[in-house]
Protein backbone atom coordinates (compact mmCIF):
# COMPACT_ATOMS: atom_id res chain seq x y z
CA UNK A 1 0.00 0.00 0.00
CA UNK A 2 1.38 3.25 -1.28
CA UNK A 3 2.02 5.94 1.57
CA UNK A 4 -0.18 8.58 1.75
CA UNK A 5 0.56 11.74 0.11
CA UNK A 6 -0.26 15.12 1.69
CA UNK A 7 -1.75 15.88 -1.66
CA UNK A 8 -3.54 12.97 -1.83
CA UNK A 9 -5.31 13.97 1.55
CA UNK A 10 -5.92 17.36 0.25
CA UNK A 11 -7.78 15.51 -2.68
CA UNK A 12 -9.60 12.80 -0.46
CA UNK A 13 -10.80 15.73 1.93
CA UNK A 14 -11.82 17.25 -0.82
CA UNK A 15 -13.97 14.58 -2.10
CA UNK A 16 -15.78 14.42 1.24
CA UNK A 17 -15.72 18.36 1.54
CA UNK A 18 -18.15 18.53 -1.92
CA UNK A 19 -20.26 15.74 -0.97
CA UNK A 20 -20.74 17.53 2.29
CA UNK A 21 -21.47 21.17 0.87
CA UNK A 22 -24.52 19.37 -1.47
CA UNK A 23 -26.63 18.16 2.18
CA UNK A 24 -27.46 22.26 2.00
CA UNK A 25 -29.62 20.79 -0.73
CA UNK A 26 -32.17 20.04 1.89
CA UNK A 27 -33.13 23.22 2.82
CA UNK A 28 -34.38 24.93 -0.78
CA UNK A 29 -35.94 21.34 -1.37
CA UNK A 30 -38.13 21.56 1.59
CA UNK A 31 -38.67 25.43 1.51
CA UNK A 32 -39.94 25.68 -2.42
CA UNK A 33 -42.20 22.38 -1.66
CA UNK A 34 -43.43 24.59 1.11
CA UNK A 35 -44.13 27.17 -1.76
CA UNK A 36 -45.56 24.80 -3.62
CA UNK A 37 -48.04 23.79 -1.25
CA UNK A 38 -49.33 26.92 -0.68
CA UNK A 39 -49.69 27.64 -4.28
CA UNK A 40 -51.63 24.97 -5.03
CA UNK A 41 -53.49 25.80 -1.87
CA UNK A 42 -53.72 29.27 -2.97
CA UNK A 43 -55.24 27.92 -6.63
CA UNK A 44 -58.13 25.83 -5.09
CA UNK A 45 -59.53 28.72 -2.88
CA UNK A 46 -58.97 31.67 -5.61
CA UNK A 47 -58.78 29.40 -9.48
CA UNK A 48 -59.13 32.69 -11.71
CA UNK A 49 -55.66 34.34 -9.67
CA UNK A 50 -54.35 31.06 -10.91
CA UNK A 51 -51.49 33.15 -13.25
CA UNK A 52 -50.35 36.01 -10.27
CA UNK A 53 -50.49 32.68 -7.62
CA UNK A 54 -47.79 30.96 -9.70
CA UNK A 55 -45.70 34.07 -10.52
CA UNK A 56 -45.50 34.41 -6.62
CA UNK A 57 -44.40 31.02 -6.00
CA UNK A 58 -42.07 31.02 -8.50
CA UNK A 59 -40.33 33.94 -7.80
CA UNK A 60 -40.39 32.84 -3.60
CA UNK A 61 -38.75 29.74 -5.28
CA UNK A 62 -36.10 31.18 -6.88
CA UNK A 63 -35.17 32.73 -4.37
CA UNK A 64 -34.69 29.84 -2.15
CA UNK A 65 -33.08 28.48 -4.68
CA UNK A 66 -29.97 30.77 -4.02
CA UNK A 67 -28.24 28.94 -1.19
CA UNK A 68 -28.37 25.31 -2.67
CA UNK A 69 -26.74 27.19 -5.58
CA UNK A 70 -23.75 27.88 -3.41
CA UNK A 71 -23.54 25.01 -2.29
CA UNK A 72 -23.34 23.45 -5.76
CA UNK A 73 -20.83 25.97 -6.73
CA UNK A 74 -18.45 25.10 -4.06
CA UNK A 75 -18.73 21.38 -4.70
CA UNK A 76 -18.21 22.40 -8.34
CA UNK A 77 -15.03 24.32 -7.12
CA UNK A 78 -13.83 21.77 -4.92
CA UNK A 79 -14.20 18.97 -7.96
CA UNK A 80 -12.74 20.98 -11.09
CA UNK A 81 -10.97 23.94 -9.51
CA UNK A 82 -9.63 23.04 -6.25
CA UNK A 83 -7.81 26.22 -4.87
CA UNK A 84 -6.32 23.84 -1.98
CA UNK A 85 -3.82 21.35 -4.17
CA UNK A 86 -2.20 24.80 -5.26
CA UNK A 87 -2.12 26.61 -1.83
CA UNK A 88 0.66 23.47 -0.66
CA UNK B 1 6.31 6.97 10.70
CA UNK B 2 5.10 7.04 14.38
CA UNK B 3 3.20 9.66 14.81
CA UNK B 4 1.01 11.40 17.90
CA UNK B 5 -0.85 12.81 15.67
CA UNK B 6 -4.92 11.19 15.56
CA UNK B 7 -5.32 12.05 12.01
CA UNK B 8 -2.39 10.42 10.84
CA UNK B 9 -2.39 7.61 12.90
CA UNK B 10 -5.75 6.93 11.56
CA UNK B 11 -4.75 6.99 7.99
CA UNK B 12 -1.67 4.90 8.69
CA UNK B 13 -4.00 2.02 10.05
CA UNK B 14 -6.44 2.84 7.19
CA UNK B 15 -3.10 1.93 4.33
CA UNK B 16 -2.59 -0.85 6.45
CA UNK B 17 -5.17 -2.65 4.15
CA UNK B 18 -5.45 -3.95 1.08
CA UNK B 19 -6.57 -0.86 -1.84
CA UNK B 20 -9.63 -2.49 -2.91
CA UNK B 21 -10.49 -3.23 0.82
CA UNK B 22 -10.29 0.47 1.41
CA UNK B 23 -12.16 1.41 -1.44
CA UNK B 24 -15.02 -1.30 -1.23
CA UNK B 25 -15.09 -0.37 2.37
CA UNK B 26 -15.65 3.37 1.32
CA UNK B 27 -18.09 2.55 -0.70
CA UNK B 28 -20.13 0.45 1.78
CA UNK B 29 -20.39 3.50 4.04
CA UNK B 30 -20.90 5.55 0.83
CA UNK B 31 -24.24 3.33 -0.15
CA UNK B 32 -25.11 3.62 3.82
CA UNK B 33 -24.67 7.62 3.97
CA UNK B 34 -26.91 7.66 0.49
CA UNK B 35 -30.10 6.23 1.49
CA UNK B 36 -30.62 8.27 4.36
CA UNK B 37 -31.99 10.27 1.77
CA UNK B 38 -34.71 8.32 2.34
CA UNK B 39 -36.31 10.15 5.56
CA UNK B 40 -37.36 12.80 3.06
CA UNK B 41 -39.76 10.99 1.08
CA UNK B 42 -40.97 9.34 4.40
CA UNK B 43 -41.55 12.42 5.58
CA UNK B 44 -43.32 14.24 2.79
CA UNK B 45 -45.21 11.41 1.70
CA UNK B 46 -46.61 10.44 5.42
CA UNK B 47 -47.69 14.24 5.14
CA UNK B 48 -49.54 13.84 1.87
CA UNK B 49 -51.37 10.46 3.07
CA UNK B 50 -52.46 12.40 6.51
CA UNK B 51 -54.01 15.51 4.14
CA UNK B 52 -55.54 12.82 2.40
CA UNK B 53 -57.02 11.63 4.97
CA UNK B 54 -58.21 14.88 6.42
CA UNK B 55 -59.51 15.73 2.73
CA UNK B 56 -61.39 12.51 2.45
CA UNK B 57 -63.09 13.09 6.06
CA UNK B 58 -64.34 16.85 5.43
CA UNK B 59 -65.53 15.61 1.62
CA UNK B 60 -66.51 11.71 1.56
CA UNK B 61 -67.78 12.02 -1.86
CA UNK B 62 -64.88 12.89 -3.93
CA UNK B 63 -62.43 10.65 -2.36
CA UNK B 64 -61.41 8.84 -5.31
CA UNK B 65 -60.29 11.91 -7.07
CA UNK B 66 -58.82 13.55 -3.96
CA UNK B 67 -56.74 9.74 -3.67
CA UNK B 68 -55.42 10.09 -7.24
CA UNK B 69 -54.18 13.31 -6.73
CA UNK B 70 -52.62 12.34 -3.25
CA UNK B 71 -50.89 9.62 -5.39
CA UNK B 72 -50.06 11.24 -7.91
CA UNK B 73 -47.83 13.80 -5.58
CA UNK B 74 -46.42 11.28 -3.43
CA UNK B 75 -45.52 9.84 -6.68
CA UNK B 76 -43.32 12.91 -6.87
CA UNK B 77 -41.95 12.75 -3.40
CA UNK B 78 -40.28 9.60 -3.90
CA UNK B 79 -37.80 10.88 -6.94
CA UNK B 80 -35.28 11.55 -4.26
CA UNK B 81 -35.80 8.38 -2.60
CA UNK B 82 -35.25 6.51 -6.07
CA UNK B 83 -32.53 8.89 -7.00
CA UNK B 84 -30.39 7.63 -3.77
CA UNK B 85 -31.56 3.75 -4.38
CA UNK B 86 -29.68 4.14 -7.94
CA UNK B 87 -26.39 5.27 -6.79
CA UNK B 88 -26.61 3.39 -3.55
CA UNK B 89 -26.90 0.21 -5.79
CA UNK B 90 -24.04 1.48 -8.12
CA UNK B 91 -21.88 1.73 -5.44
CA UNK B 92 -22.81 -1.77 -4.65
CA UNK B 93 -23.33 -3.82 -7.76
CA UNK B 94 -21.58 -1.88 -10.75
CA UNK B 95 -18.86 0.22 -8.40
CA UNK B 96 -16.83 2.11 -10.85
CA UNK B 97 -14.17 3.05 -8.45
CA UNK B 98 -12.77 -0.41 -7.19
CA UNK B 99 -10.46 -0.30 -10.65
CA UNK B 100 -9.37 3.48 -10.74
CA UNK B 101 -6.15 3.97 -10.87
CA UNK B 102 -4.48 6.67 -8.62
CA UNK B 103 -4.25 7.41 -4.99
CA UNK B 104 -6.54 4.85 -2.85
CA UNK B 105 -7.42 7.10 0.16
CA UNK B 106 -8.73 9.86 -3.05
CA UNK B 107 -10.91 6.92 -4.45
CA UNK B 108 -12.65 5.75 -1.06
CA UNK B 109 -13.27 9.28 -0.02
CA UNK B 110 -14.84 9.83 -3.49
CA UNK B 111 -17.13 7.14 -2.51
CA UNK B 112 -18.18 8.20 0.78
CA UNK B 113 -18.58 11.88 -0.37
CA UNK B 114 -20.98 10.26 -3.28
CA UNK B 115 -23.14 9.29 -0.41
CA UNK B 116 -22.82 12.15 1.57
CA UNK B 117 -23.90 14.28 -1.29
CA UNK B 118 -27.19 12.10 -2.20
CA UNK B 119 -28.71 13.42 1.47
CA UNK B 120 -29.67 16.34 0.23
CA UNK B 121 -32.47 13.94 -1.36
CA UNK B 122 -34.14 14.66 2.45
CA UNK B 123 -35.30 17.85 1.24
CA UNK B 124 -37.27 17.75 -2.37
CA UNK B 125 -38.84 14.65 -0.57
CA UNK B 126 -40.16 16.46 2.45
CA UNK B 127 -41.06 19.53 0.56
CA UNK B 128 -42.28 18.03 -2.47
CA UNK B 129 -44.50 15.53 -0.06
CA UNK B 130 -46.07 19.00 1.35
CA UNK B 131 -47.18 20.06 -1.63
CA UNK B 132 -49.34 17.01 -2.23
CA UNK B 133 -50.92 16.94 0.78
CA UNK B 134 -51.46 21.00 0.38
CA UNK B 135 -52.54 19.83 -3.40
CA UNK B 136 -54.48 16.69 -2.21
CA UNK B 137 -56.28 19.03 0.39
CA UNK B 138 -57.28 21.93 -1.89
CA UNK B 139 -59.01 19.13 -4.30
CA UNK B 140 -60.87 17.78 -1.77
CA UNK B 141 -62.95 20.78 -0.67
CA UNK B 142 -62.83 21.98 -4.45
CA UNK B 143 -62.71 19.04 -6.81
CA UNK B 144 -64.20 21.39 -9.52
CA UNK B 145 -60.55 23.14 -10.18
CA UNK B 146 -58.66 19.55 -9.92
CA UNK B 147 -56.51 20.80 -13.09
CA UNK B 148 -55.69 24.27 -12.00
CA UNK B 149 -54.48 22.97 -8.60
CA UNK B 150 -52.88 19.97 -9.78
CA UNK B 151 -50.74 22.13 -12.51
CA UNK B 152 -49.36 24.21 -9.74
CA UNK B 153 -48.56 21.39 -7.41
CA UNK B 154 -46.33 19.75 -10.54
CA UNK B 155 -44.39 23.21 -11.23
CA UNK B 156 -43.54 23.57 -7.38
CA UNK B 157 -42.45 20.47 -7.11
CA UNK B 158 -40.32 20.15 -10.46
CA UNK B 159 -38.47 23.39 -8.72
CA UNK B 160 -38.49 21.83 -5.47
CA UNK B 161 -37.11 19.00 -7.35
CA UNK B 162 -33.71 20.99 -8.88
CA UNK B 163 -31.44 20.38 -5.60
CA UNK B 164 -31.87 16.91 -5.37
CA UNK B 165 -30.83 16.58 -9.27
CA UNK B 166 -27.95 19.14 -8.47
CA UNK B 167 -27.07 16.68 -5.59
CA UNK B 168 -27.04 13.74 -8.24
CA UNK B 169 -24.40 15.59 -10.17
CA UNK B 170 -21.89 15.69 -8.03
CA UNK B 171 -22.62 12.16 -6.86
CA UNK B 172 -22.00 10.91 -10.75
CA UNK B 173 -19.30 13.01 -10.93
CA UNK B 174 -17.65 11.87 -7.87
CA UNK B 175 -18.12 8.26 -9.30
CA UNK B 176 -17.38 8.52 -13.18
CA UNK B 177 -15.86 11.58 -13.69
CA UNK B 178 -13.77 11.92 -11.20
CA UNK B 179 -11.56 15.16 -11.91
CA UNK B 180 -10.00 14.69 -8.14
CA UNK B 181 -7.88 12.31 -9.44
CA UNK B 182 -6.05 14.36 -12.45
CA UNK B 183 -4.94 16.76 -9.88
CA UNK B 184 -2.40 13.60 -7.79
Amino acid sequence: MEPITGRALILAASAIGAGLAMIAGIGPGIGQGYAAGKGAEGVGRQPEAQGDIVRTMLLGAAVAETTGIYGLIIALILLFANPLVGLL
Amino acid sequence: MESTNFIMRFLNWLMTFDRKALILAASAIGAGLAMIAGIGPGVGQGYAAGKGAEAVGVNPKSSKQTTMVMLLGAAVAETSGILALVVALILLFGNPLVNLEGAAIVIAASAIGAGFSMIAGIGPGIGQGYAAGKGTEAVGRRPKYQPGIVRAMFLGQAVAQTTGIYALIISLVLMFANPLLRLL
